[in-house]
C-alpha cells in the first residue's frame, strides 16, 4: 500500500523555559540537602563486613592491655580484599593505631584483640573455640551457628541486607563489654550460657 | 566472584570477560528543525573537559571512607550488591553497550520492560497504545522490532512469525531482574540470527539472590491494579529457588473517538531452582507460565462484504516455556555450558491465530590457552508453528510451518599486548530453512592505555534472515470500490524468493573515566544496508475471480528492494557531583538514508520509514539519596518528531518518590508523561494497511507499597 502523506506540522525544540525549570529544580532541592550521608548506598557483603568490623571497635570495650596497635586479625581465607585494609588505614581503635593481619593458626590469635574467623576454617571452629576462651579477644564470623558454639558476634545475610546477632555471654566471660549501641542494632542478643563447643 | 550458576547467562558472568557472553548472548532522516537543547551542550562541554584529577575508582562503586563512617543501624540497612556492573564491567568491551541495573529500573518507576529501556542511548521506545511498543536500535523501530535480538535468560523471545518481538507477552517480576544489558550494533560473533541492529539481554537474578519473600502492589489512574508475590529460600546442600507469581490490569490510553479499546489485563508465575554441585557444575532449571486479555484495534479485511472492518477486541494471549542449563567447569581455563529450552505460545488475535512451540538446544565452550581467549559454539532451533485463519485477508501458505535453524559461531580474543591491546575476530555461521549457509564475520579492536580510559573499534557482517511474514504470508488491505461496485484490492503475497537483508557496520566508541566522579560512555556507527525489506507492486491491477467473488487486485509483495546508510552518535555522560545525587543523561543522534535499488519496484515506503525513527533522543535521569530514608528520581525525556507516523516532538517526564519504612516496607508514589495530558508516541507500522488513528500516551500516577522479608 502507498505510505500515508506526511503530514509533519513540524513542531519542535523542547522549551528552553522547561529545561531551565527543571535545572533550577533539582539544583534548588539539591541546595537543600547540603550535609546528609546517603542512606541508601549499596556496597559489595564484604566492604560491609569490613566497615562493621571497624565498627565493632567503637562499640566494644577491652580490658587494657600493653601492645602498641590494636589488632583485627582475619583466620582463614580472607574474604575482604582490600576492603578492611582501607577502612582501618590511619584509624585508631581503642586509643591504639589499628592493624590488620591475616593469621594462619588460631596459636597466632592470642595477641589479637579482635579475630574474624572466615568461612573456610568451619571444620576448625571446635578446636579454635576453646583455645580462646579466656583470652579478650572479639570474636566474629559469618559462619553458620557461630554464636550458639560460642562465638561472639554472627554474620546473618537477611533479605539482601547484613545484619548480626550476638552472645554477650561469651563476651562477658572474657572481659569484653558491648555498648547497649551495639545491641540495640544487632538483630539478636544471647544472655543466656551457650552450648559451648 | 559472582555466582557461577547462570552468571554466565549474561554479558558479565563476575569475571569482567569480554563482552560476549558465555551464554545468552545468542547468536539483535529528515532534517526536523529542532535546536539542540541547551543540557546537550553542557554534558558534551563536561566530556571535553581535560581529565586531570586523582584516580578514583568508578563512580557507582560505594566509598569505603563513607561506609566507614556510617553508624551500625546504617549499616545495617545497606543494601548488598555484586561488585560488578555499570560502566566498570562495560569499560573493557569493544561493543556499545549500556546497562540497566535492576535498581535503575526500581527507580524510574517502570512498569514494563519496553518503558525500563527509554534511558538507554541508542534505543528507540515508542508505546503505541496501551499494549504494544515499538522498539528499536539504531533506526528502524516497529512494532515488532526485527532487527534486534531479545533474549530473557539466554532463552530468545523474538518470533519468527514475523520477524520480531511481541513485546507485551515479555515480562518477569520486576523486582527479579539483575540488570538489561543493550548492545548497540550488531553483536559481534554471537550466536542466533537476527542480532542485526542490536541485542536486548534482559537477565534475572540467580535463585540464591532472592531469598525471602517480596510482595508489592500498587494501583493509579492507568495503572489500575497490580500485585507482584515472590519467595525464595535455598539449602545447605546449595540448592536455591524461587517461585512468584503476578497480576495486573491496566486501562486503556487516551482515544481522540472514545473507542478505549485498550485494556489489559494479565496473570503470570514461574519459578528458578538452581543448584551447585561442588565447584564444577552448576545446574540451572526454570520456567514460566502466561495469561492475557489485550485490547486492541485491528482491520479485518475479507473477500466478501463488508470488505474492511475496523475490530475491537481482545487478542487472547497464553504460553509458557521451561528452561534448563549445565555449566561445568572443568578447570580455571575452561569451561562449557549445555542449555536446552521449549517455550509455547498462543497467540489468537481478532484477525489471525499462531499457536508455536519451539525447541532449542545450546552448547559453548570457553578456552583461555596462552594469549588467546576462545569461544565458541552450536545451536539448534526448530519452531513448529500452526497459522489458525480468522478472516480470509490474511493468511500463511503452508498453514503448518517449522522453522529450523541452526548456529555455529567462534571467537577468539587475541591479547596483543596484556591488558591494553586486545583483538577480537570471529565469525558466526547460520542456516535456515529460508538461506543457505550466511557467514557473519566480525573483527573488534581493543584499547586500554590506562584504566581510565578505553577506546575500541569495530567491523561486522550481520544478516537478517527471512520470516514466515515474508515467505509464506499473504496480506489483503481493501482499496476501496470501483464505480461498478466490484471490490478492489491490494495483496502482499508471499514471497519464497525473498533474500536476506544484509548489513556491514563499522563503529567506533570511547569510554572516559574524566574524573571520581564523572565517567562519559561515546560511540558513533556507520550502517550500510543492502537488500532491506521494501513493498514491491508487482503488476498492473486485474481481475482475479478467487477467492470468489470476483474482485480486482494489486499485486505486491515483500521484496528486497530498498538500500542505504545510517550514521549516528550516542553520548552517555554519568556525574556523581555528591554522595546522593546521581545523573545520568543520554543522548542519541541517527541520520537515515534510504532509497529505491535500481530495478526496484517498492511503492515508495523508504521516507515512510526514516520518518518513523527519531532523529535526536536525550534523557536526563536524577537521582537523589534524601535523609530519613527517602528516594526521589526525575527523568526529563525527549524525542524529536516522527513525521512518517504523523508524531510531533515530545518532551515528559517520570518522577518517583519512595519511603523506606520499618519492617521492610517500602512505600512509592510514581508519576509518569507528566507534561502533557496525553501525547501520541507511534501510530503503526509504514505502509501497512490500518485503520488505527493515534493513540495518546496518558499522564499517569500510581503509588506502590513493597514489603521485603
Amino acid at each position: 500500500m502507498p505510505p500515508r502523506p506526511g503530514r509533519f506540522t513540524g513542531n519542535t525544540s523542547p522549551n528552553r523555559r522547561t529545561i531551565f525549570a527543571l535545572l533550577i529544580f533539582i539544583f534548588v532541592l539539591s541546595g537543600i540537602h547540603t550535609e546528609l550521608v546517603g542512606q541508601q548506598l549499596q556496597a559489595t557483603e564484604s566492604q560491609i563486613k569490613a566497615a562493621y568490623l571497624f565498627n565493632f571497635g567503637k562499640y566494644v570495650s577491652w580490658p587494657p592491655f600493653s601492645s602498641e596497635h590494636f589488632l583485627i586479625c582475619v583466620l582463614g581465607r580472607d574474604p575482604f580484599g582490600s576492603a578492611l585494609d582501607e577502612i582501618v588505614a590511619g584509624e585508631k581503635i581503642a586509643a591504639k593505631q589499628a592493624e590488620v593481619r591475616r593469621i594462619r593458626s588460631f596459636h597466632d590469635a592470642s595477641s589479637c584483640q579482635m579475630l574474624f574467623i572466615a568461612s573456610s576454617e568451619d571444620a576448625q571452629i571446635r578446636s579454635v573455640l576453646p583455645e580462646l576462651a579466656n583470652v579478650p579477644v572479639l570474636l566474629v564470623s559469618d559462619l553458620p551457628g557461630f554464636v550458639e558454639r560460642g562465638g561472639m558476634i554472627q554474620f546473618v545475610t537477611e533479605g539482601n541486607r547484613v545484619r548480626f546477632l550476638v552472645n554477650l555471654k561469651a563476651a562477658q566471660k572474657v572481659g569484653l563489654t558491648f555498648s547497649s549501641e551495639l545491641l540495640k542494632v544487632a538483630k539478636s542478643v544471647q544472655r543466656d550460657a551457650p552450648g559451648v563447643l | 566472584m559472582g555466582d557461577s550458576t547462570r552468571a554466565h547467562c549474561g554479558l558479565f558472568n563476575g569475571n569482567l570477560e569480554g563482552y560476549i557472553s558465555l551464554r545468552s548472548m545468542k547468536p539483535c532522516h529528515l532534517r526536523a528543525s529542532v535546536r539542540c537543547p541547551q543540557v546537550v551542550v553542557l554534558f558534551l562541554a563536561a566530556a571535553l573537559a581535560v581529565p586531570a584529577l586523582a584516580w578514583g575508582r568508578s563512580p557507582l562503586e560505594s566509598d569505603q571512607q563513607t561506609l566507614k563512617n556510617l553508624t551500625l543501624e546504617q549499616l545495617s540497612n545497606i543494601e548488598v550488591t555484586t561488585a560488578t556492573k555499570g560502566p566498570e564491567s562495560a569499560f573493557k568491551t569493544p561493543a556499545a553497550v549500556f546497562v540497566i541495573t535492576g535498581d535503575d529500573i526500581k527507580r524510574s518507576g517502570a512498569t514494563t520492560i519496553p518503558d525500563a529501556l527509554r534511558i538507554s542511548p541508542g534505543v528507540e521506545v515508542a508505546q503505541i497504545d496501551s499494549d504494544k511498543w515499538s522498539v528499536g536500535i539504531r533506526g528502524f523501530g516497529s512494532r515488532l522490532c526485527r532487527s534486534v535480538l531479545v533474549l530473557i535468560d539466554g532463552r530468545t523471545v523474538y518470533t519468527t512469525l514475523l520477524a520480531g518481538t511481541y513485546w507485551e507477552v515479555q515480562d518477569t517480576v520486576l523486582e527479579d531482574i539483575d540488570r538489561i544489558e543493550i548492545i548497540r550494533g550488531p553483536g559481534g560473533t554471537i550466536w542466533g540470527p537476527n542480532a542485526v541492529d542490536g541485542i536486548i539481554n534482559i537477565i534475572t537474578k540467580t535463585a540464591k539472590q532472592t531469598h525471602g519473600t517480596l510482595v508489592s502492589a500498587g494501583g493509579g489512574n492507568v495503572e489500575q491494579g497490580f500485585v507482584n508475590f515472590r519467595h525464595g529460600g535455598g539449602t545447605k546442600s546449595g540448592l536455591n529457588y524461587r517461585v512468584y507469581g503476578k497480576a495486573f490490569t491496566r486501562g486503556p490510553q487516551f482515544h481522540r473517538d472514545g473507542r478505549n479499546f485498550d485494556d489489559w489485563r494479565s496473570g503470570q508465575g514461574g519459578f528458578r531452582m538452581d543448584w551447585s554441585r561442588g565447584n564444577h557444575d552448576a545446574f540451572t532449571v526454570q520456567g514460566d507460565i502466561y495469561k492475557q486479555e489485550d485490547g486492541e484495534s485491528v482491520v479485518a479485511t475479507s473477500y466478501t462484504p463488508p470488505y474492511s472492518r475496523v475490530v475491537d477486541a481482545n487478542a487472547h494471549l497464553s504460553g509458557g516455556n521451561i528452561l534448563g542449563n549445565w555449566t561445568r567447569t572443568i578447570s580455571d581455563k575452561n569451561d562449557i555450558q549445555l542449555q536446552g529450552y521449549y517455550d509455547r505460545t498462543n497467540r489468537h488475535e481478532p484477525n489471525f491465530g499462531d499457536i508455536r512451540d519451539t525447541y532449542d538446544l545450546d552448547f559453548i565452550q570457553h578456552l583461555r590457552v596462552r594469549r588467546h581467549n576462545v569461544r565458541w559454539g552450536l545451536g539448534a532451533r526448530f519452531s513448529e508453528g500452526t497459522n489458525l485463519q480468522v478472516v480470509s485477508g490474511l493468511t500463511f501458505s503452508p498453514a503448518e510451518r517449522t522453522d529450523r535453524l541452526l548456529t555455529g559461531f567462534i571467537q577468539d580474543e587475541y591479547s596483543i599486548i596484556d591488558n591494553r591491546l586486545a583483538l577480537t575476530v570471529g565469525t558466526k555461521l547460520l542456516h535456515t530453512n529460508f538461506t543457505d549457509f550466511e557467514p557473519e564475520p566480525s573483527a573488534r579492536l581493543l584499547w586500554t592505555p590506562g584504566n581510565k580510559a578505553s577506546f575500541w573499534a569495530a567491523f561486522t557482517q550481520a544478516v537478517r534472515t527471512p520470516s514466515d511474514a515474508e515467505h509464506d504470508f499473504f496480506l489483503s488491505g481493501f482499496v476501496g470500490l470501483a464505480p461498478d461496485g466490484t471490490p478492489f484490492f491490494a495483496r502482499f503475497n508471499a514471497n519464497r524468493h525473498f533474500r536476506p537483508e544484509k548489513l556491514d557496520a563499522y563503529e567506533l566508541g570511547s569510554r572516559l573515566l574524566v574524573s571520581k566522579t564523572f565517567f562519559i560512555d561515546v560511540a558513533g556507527f556507520y550502517d550500510h544496508y543492502r537488500d532491506l525489506f521494501s513493498e514491491d507492486l508487482t503488476g498492473a491491477p486485474f481481475l482475479e475471480s478467487t477467492p470468489a467473488p470476483a474482485h480486482f487486485l494489486l499485486p505486491a509483495e515483500f521484496g528486497n528492494g530498498l538500500l542505504g546508510q545510517t550514521k549516528g552518535v550516542e553520548v552517555a555522560p554519568e556525574w556523581r557531583p555528591v554522595n546522593w545525587w546521581r545523573l545520568r543523561g543520554s543522548y542519541s543522534f541517527l541520520r537515515m538514508n534510504l532509497e529505491k535499488s535500481r530495478n526496484s519496484q517498492d511503492a515508495g515506503t523508504a521516507p515512510g520509514i526514516m520518518g518513523s525513527s527519531p532523529e535526536h533522543q536525550l534523557s536526563i535521569v536524577s537521582s537523589f539519596d534524601l535523609p530519613k530514608s527517602v528516594s526521589f528520581d526525575f527523568d526529563y525525556r525527549y524525542v524529536s518528531a516522527l513525521p512518517g507516523q504523523m508524531v510531533d516532538a515530545y518532551s515528559t517526564a517520570d518522577t518517583r518518590l519512595a519511603w523506606r519504612l520499618p519492617h521492610g516496607l517500602e512505600l512509592a508514589a510514581i508519576g509518569r508523561n507528566l507534561l502533557q495530558p496525553s501525547h501520541p508516541e507511534f501510530g503503526t507500522d509504514p505502509g501497512i494497511p490500518s485503520g488505527v488513528t493515534l493513540v495518546g500516551i496518558k499522564r499517569s500516577a500510581y503509588c506502590k507499597l513493597t514489603w521485603v522479608h
